[in-house]
C-alpha cells in the first residue's frame, strides 16, 4: 500500500485526547491529521474536567490529593503524567476555550479544590474545571461562591432531567433546593437536552422561557436548568437568561446526548483547524503497514474508497471499551481493534472478569493498552496512546475521565515534539 | 393484624396458582391468591417462554406430550393475547442423530402433536438464519407466550371474579386445627403487616418450594427436586420460528422467539436451593456454543441478560437422591394431603410446566371442589382470560402500532421497548407499586439492548412525581434495580454489549453519580 498524503502525525480518535494532542502538535508545526470513525464521547458527556472526584472519599482538592493518590497507584496514566502535567493541560484547555469559537464562554477552576455541583439526580459531584454556565450550581459553600437556594427547573418535554427528584435528595443532603416544571412547547412530546439547547440559540425561544419562568421563581434563589443553554453563544444565552430573570443561574447536565460536550467538541475543533490539522470523521482504520517496530503508514476506510495516511508518528486516541476501541470476544479475548496493540491488565485465566456486585471490584474496567512511561505503547516506537485506551484506570468511579484525556494528550504531544526535536538535533 | 376469611387460599403467584385462583374464581368459589414476591416472579417468570407443541416430549415422555398438545391448542384460544403464533420447527443439524427424527416424527403421529415433515429449503426459506446444514425438518405449533402477561391477565380475571390478589405476601404459617388446615398467617413482605387467612381449603401452588410449604403444614416428603436452568436472551429475532433441535432434549437446544428478544434455553442440573440462581462461565459458554449450531453467527449478536430458572421435578418418595433431573417426568402431581397424609383442607399441586398450567388448575380445582362436596364444573378451557376475548394472537408489531397512534402525544419512557410514560404511569397507579423491577416485568421496561441505561432514571423521576415515593424510596428502587440488573449481565458480557454496559457506567456513575447519593 502507498500512501498518497503524507503527515508527521496521525491522531487515530477525535474525542477529548485525541483532538487535544493533534491540536497541540498541530500548534507547534506538525502536520497532523485525526482519522475518526465517528466523534467521540465529547456529545454524550458533560463536558466537565474531572480530574479527580473520589479517593475513595469525595476529593475536595485534587492538587493536595494527587501526590498520595500517584504513590498508590503507579499503573494509572496519572502516574505518569505528573501534577505537574495535569494542572498544564487544564490551563491549555482554559486558552483553548477562551480563543474558541464560543463568545466570551470559558471555563472555571483549577486543581487547588473541586467545585461540587449538583447531577440530575441531586448527588452531589465534583470536578476541577467547568464551564462558567455550571459554576453557580456550587454545593459547598466557599468565599466566593455563589449560595442561596436552589430552584430546579424541569420540563415535561425533557425526559431525562426531573427536578423535583433532583431538588428533594439535595434538600435531604442540606442543600436549601425544590423543583418547579415549565410547559415548554416544542411541537412534540419528547425532546433531548441537545434539541432543547437548539431551541436556546433562538433568542426568542430564550425570551419566551425567561417570561414563563421567571414569576415561578422566588428571590434569592439560584436557577439550576437543566445543560441545554445553546450551542452557538452560550455566554449569550446564559448572561442574557441571569438579566432577565435577575436570578444567578446555571446548568445541571441530563442524560446524554450534551450540548454542553459539543461545545467542548467544537472549542477543539475550531483550535485543531486554526492551527492548520486536518480532520477526517467517517474514516475507520482498518490497516496500518509497519517497518519493525514502526507503523509508517495507516489505511482508513471512508465511505468512498480507503486512503493510505502515511505518518511518523501515531497517536491512538480511539478509546476503551465505550467507543469500541478494544473488544472482549464471546471467547473472552479481548484485543485494541485498530492496530491490533497488546493489552494490560487483563484477568488471568480463571480469574474473573467483572465481579457480582455492581458498585463493588470489576477486573475488566482498568484494561488498556500496554504501555510505557511515555506513554508509547508496547512493541512499537512511534505510537503514543493517549485517553480512555489507557490502562490502569477507573474514570466514571474515580471522575477523572476528561482530565486524563486531556493530560495525556498534552503528553502524548509533549513526547513526539520532544522526540522529533531530538531527531532534528541529531 | 388483618384477618381475611375465604374459600380458597392459594400459595404461590406463578401461573399454576394464578391459573388456579381464575379456575376457583370462575366457579364462583371465594379466592385469595398469595405470593412471597411479585407475581411470576419463581419458576413462571424465569423460563424460556415455550408454548410446547408436545414436540419436546414425544419420543421420551409420550404423556406429558400428549397433555401439551391439548392444552397448546386451549392456551391458543383462551390466552391468545399473551400468545405469539410463532410455530416451531424441529430440525436435525449436523450434530444430531439423523436416525431421531423418524422415531420423532412416530412420537408426534402416537402422541397427537402435530406435526408435518417439510423441506429444509422451505425451512431455511423461512428461518434464513438456520443452519444450512440441516437435512430435516418437521413444522409443529409451538408458540411463544409472555408469560407476565399471562399470569397477570389470570390474576385480572380473578379480580374480576372476586378474588383477592395479594403479591409480595409471604405464607410464615399455615395453621392447623388437629388433623384439618384452616389457612395460613402470611408476612407482606413490604410492609411487614401480618395478615391472617382462615380459609377451607389451602392450596400450595409453590412449585419448587412445595416441599417447604409442606413442612409448615407438618408434612414430610414432599420430594421437590428443582432442577436449574439457563436461558439467555439474545438482542433482536434471530429467528421468528421457535427452533428445536430434532434429537432427544438436552441443553442448549431450543430458541425461542418472543418479545423482542430471541432465548436460547437450556441447561438442567440438580440443586438443592430452589433460590439458587448460580450461573456458571461453563455453562454460559457451551450456551453460546450451542447457539452456533441452530443459528451459524449467534455469538455475534448481543447477549443480553442471563438468568436461572427451577424447573419443579416432582418424586413422591423419602430418602435417596438421583444426580440427573432430567429423566424425572415433567407431569405435574396433584397432592390430596388428605389422602396421603390424613391431613384435610390442604393440597399440593406442583411438577408439570407452564404449558400445563391450566390442566393442573382444573386438577386442583376438581379436588378442592371435591374435599367441599361441591359440584362445580370447570370453565377455563373455553373462558377467554381478560384482553383475549378477541382470539387475537399477540404480534411483535403490536408496540409499534400503539406507538404511532400516540407518536406526537405520548412520550416514551424507554425507547428500547417502546413503553410511554402514560403505560408507566398507569401502571405504578394501578398496582400501586413504585419498584422498578415490578415495572420491568408489567412494561418490559428496561428489557431492552441498554438495559435500562435510559430509562430507569427517567422512570424513577416519573414515579418520584407521582408522589407515590419519595427521593430516599426513589434512589432506593434505583439502585436495587441497578444491583438486580447487573446480577444477570455480567456473565454474559462480551462485544458490543460491553459497550453499552460501559456506557451505562458513564451515565448512572459518572453523569448521575448514583454512588454518591445522600443516604
Amino acid at each position: 500500500m502507498r500512501p498518497s498524503r503524507h503527515f508527521d502525525v496521525v491522531v487515530i480518535g477525535a474525542g477529548v485526547a485525541g483532538l487535544t494532542a493533534a491540536t497541540r502538535l498541530a500548534q507547534s508545526g506538525a502536520r497532523v491529521c485525526v482519522l475518526a470513525k465517528g466523534v467521540g464521547s465529547t456529545h454524550l458527556a458533560p463536558g466537565l474536567v474531572d480530574v479527580l472526584g473520589y479517593d475513595p472519599e469525595r476529593v475536595s482538592s485534587p492538587s493536595e490529593a494527587l501526590p498520595s493518590f500517584l504513590d498508590a497507584h503507579p499503573e494509572h496514566p496519572y502516574a505518569t503524567i505528573g501534577l505537574d502535567g495535569i494542572g498544564a493541560a487544564l490551563e491549555w484547555f482554559g486558552r483553548v476555550v477562551d480563543a474558541g469559537p464560543h463568545p466570551s464562554y470559558r471555563y472555571v477552576g483549577d486543581l487547588s479544590h473541586n467545585h461540587v455541583l449538583p447531577t440530575a439526580l441531586g448527588a452531589k459531584r465534583p470536578s476541577a474545571l467547568v464551564p462558567e454556565t455550571f459554576a453557580q450550581g456550587e454545593l459547598v459553600a466557599r468565599r466566593g461562591t455563589s449560595s442561596g437556594p436552589i430552584c430546579v427547573v424541569g420540563m415535561r418535554v425533557l425526559r431525562d432531567l426531573h427536578a423535583s427528584l433532583c431538588a428533594a435528595n439535595l434538600e435531604r443532603d442540606g442543600v436549601a433546593a425544590r423543583g418547579v416544571q415549565l410547559e415548554v412547547d416544542v411541537g412534540r412530546a419528547e425532546a433531548n437536552s441537545l434539541g432543547l439547547a437548539r431551541c436556546m440559540d433562538d433568542p426568542k425561544f430564550r425570551a419566551t422561557f425567561a417570561a414563563q419562568l421567571l414569576p415561578l421563581l422566588h428571590a434569592d434563589e439560584r436557577v439550576g436548568l437543566p445543560a441545554i443553554l445553546g450551542l452557538r453563544d452560550p455566554h449569550g444565552a446564559w448572561s442574557e437568561l441571569e438579566r432577565r430573570l435577575g436570578h444567578a443561574v446555571f446548568e445541571i447536565p441530563t442524560l446524554p446526548p450534551a450540548a454542553s460536550g459539543i461545545r467542548v467538541y467544537d472549542a477543539l475543533r475550531a483550535a485543531l483547524r486554526a492551527a492548520g490539522g486536518r480532520l477526517v470523521i467517517g474514516a475507520s482504520v482498518v490497516d496500518v503497514e509497519r517497518e519493525g517496530d514502526r507503523v509508517t503508514a495507516v489505511r482508513a476506510h471512508t465511505s468512498g474508497h480507503d486512503h493510505v495516511y502515511g505518518a511518523r508518528w501515531v497517536v491512538l486516541a480511539t478509546g476503551g471499551f465505550t467507543s469500541g476501541a478494544i473488544e472482549l470476544g464471546s471467547d473472552w479475548h479481548a484485543r485494541e481493534t485498530a492496530l491490533g496493540l497488546p493489552l494490560r491488565g487483563l484477568p488471568g485465566e480463571g480469574e474473573p472478569r467483572y465481579g457480582g456486585d455492581y458498585f463493588g471490584e470489576q477486573p475488566m474496567a482498568r484494561v488498556g493498552v500496554a504501555v510505557d512511561s511515555s506513554l508509547l505503547a508496547d512493541g512499537t516506537s512511534n505510537v503514543l496512546v493517549a485517553g480512555a485506551a489507557l490502562p490502569g484506570a477507573e474514570p466514571w468511579r474515580e471522575g477523572s475521565g476528561d482530565g486524563i484525556a486531556l493530560s495525556s494528550g498534552l503528553f502524548a504531544a509533549r513526547t513526539v515534539l520532544e522526540r522529533e526535536g531530538a531527531t532534528a538535533a541529531a | 393484624m388483618t384477618t381475611l376469611s375465604t374459600d380458597v387460599l392459594v400459595i404461590g403467584g406463578g401461573a399454576t396458582g394464578a391459573g388456579v385462583a381464575w379456575d376457583a374464581a370462575l366457579r364462583g368459589l371465594d379466592v385469595v391468591l398469595a405470593d412471597r414476591g411479585d407475581l411470576a416472579t419463581g419458576t413462571s417468570g424465569r423460563f424460556h417462554g415455550l408454548v410446547h407443541s408436545g414436540g419436546r416430549y414425544a419420543v421420551k415422555d409420550p404423556d406429558a406430550a400428549k397433555e401439551c398438545a391439548h392444552e397448546n391448542g386451549i392456551i391458543r384460544k383462551v390466552a391468545s393475547a399473551c400468545v405469539e403464533d410463532t410455530g416451531g420447527f424441529f430440525v436435525t443439524t449436523p450434530f444430531d442423530d439423523p436416525a431421531y427424527a423418524d422415531r420423532f416424527a412416530a412420537g408426534c403421529k402416537a402422541t397427537g402433536v402435530p406435526c408435518e415433515e417439510i423441506d429444509p429449503a422451505q425451512a431455511r426459506l423461512e428461518e434464513p438464519r438456520l443452519n444450512p446444514g440441516v437435512s430435516r425438518a418437521f413444522r409443529v405449533p409451538d408458540a411463544s407466550i409472555d408469560t407476565w402477561l399471562l399470569v397477570w391477565a389470570l390474576a385480572e380475571g380473578a379480580r374480576e371474579h372476586g378474588a383477592r390478589v395479594l403479591p409480595y405476601h409471604e405464607a410464615i404459617t399455615i395453621n392447623r386445627d388437629g388433623d384439618h388446615v384452616r389457612g395460613a398467617g402470611l408476612r407482606n413482605n413490604l410492609t411487614g403487616e401480618q395478615v391472617d387467612v382462615e380459609a377451607r381449603i389451602t392450596v400450595s401452588a409453590s412449585g419448587a418450594w412445595a416441599g417447604r410449604v409442606a413442612e409448615m403444614a407438618g408434612i414430610e416428603g414432599v420430594h421437590v427436586l428443582p432442577g436449574r436452568g439457563i436461558m439467555i436472551a439474545m438482542n433482536h429475532r434471530l429467528l421468528n420460528t421457535v427452533v428445536n433441535r430434532c434429537q432427544m432434549p438436552t441443553d442448549g437446544d431450543i430458541i425461542v422467539p418472543i418479545r423482542t428478544v430471541s432465548v436460547i434455553g437450556t441447561t438442567d442440573v440438580h440443586t438443592e436451593d430452589p433460590d439458587d440462581h448460580t450461573v456458571l462461565q461453563n455453562e454460559v459458554d457451551a450456551m453460546l456454543d450451542d447457539g452456533e449450531k441452530l443459528v451459524p453467527g449467534f455469538k455475534q449478536a448481543r447477549a443480553l441478560r442471563v438468568w436461572t430458572g427451577v424447573r419443579p421435578l416432582f418424586e413422591d418418595r423419602k430418602g435417596g437422591d438421583s444426580g440427573s433431573t432430567r429423566d424425572v417426568t415433567r407431569a405435574h402431581a396433584l397432592l390430596d394431603h388428605r389422602e396421603r397424609d390424613g391431613l384435610g383442607g390442604f393440597l399440593t399441586i406442583t411438577g408439570g410446566k407452564l404449558t400445563t398450567y391450566r390442566l393442573m388448575a382444573q386438577d386442583t380445582v376438581d379436588a378442592v371442589c371435591r374435599q367441599l362436596g361441591e359440584d362445580r364444573p370447570c370453565t377455563t378451557d373455553v373462558r377467554p382470560l381478560p384482553g383475549s376475548e378477541s382470539g387475537e394472537y399477540l404480534h411483535i408489531n403490536e408496540r409499534l402500532r400503539r406507538r404511532e397512534e400516540t407518536l406526537q402525544d405520548d412520550q416514551l419512557v424507554c425507547e428500547c421497548e417502546l413503553v410511554p410514560r402514560s403505560r408507566l404511569e398507569d401502571a405504578a397507579r394501578r398496582r400501586g407499586s413504585f419498584d422498578l423491577d415490578d415495572m420491568r416485568r408489567q412494561l418490559r421496561l428496561g428489557m431492552g439492548p441498554c438495559q435500562g441505561g435510559f430509562c430507569i432514571y427517567r422512570a424513577t423521576g416519573i414515579l418520584h412525581g407521582l408522589d407515590g415515593i419519595d427521593s430516599a424510596e426513589a434512589n432506593s428502587v434505583l439502585l436495587s434495580f441497578l444491583r438486580e440488573r447487573w446480577k444477570g449481565v455480567w456473565p454474559i458480557l462480551y462485544g458490543d454489549q460491553v459497550r453499552q454496559a460501559r456506557l451505562d457506567d458513564w451515565i448512572f456513575q459518572g453523569v448521575l453519580d448514583v454512588g454518591h447519593l445522600p443516604s
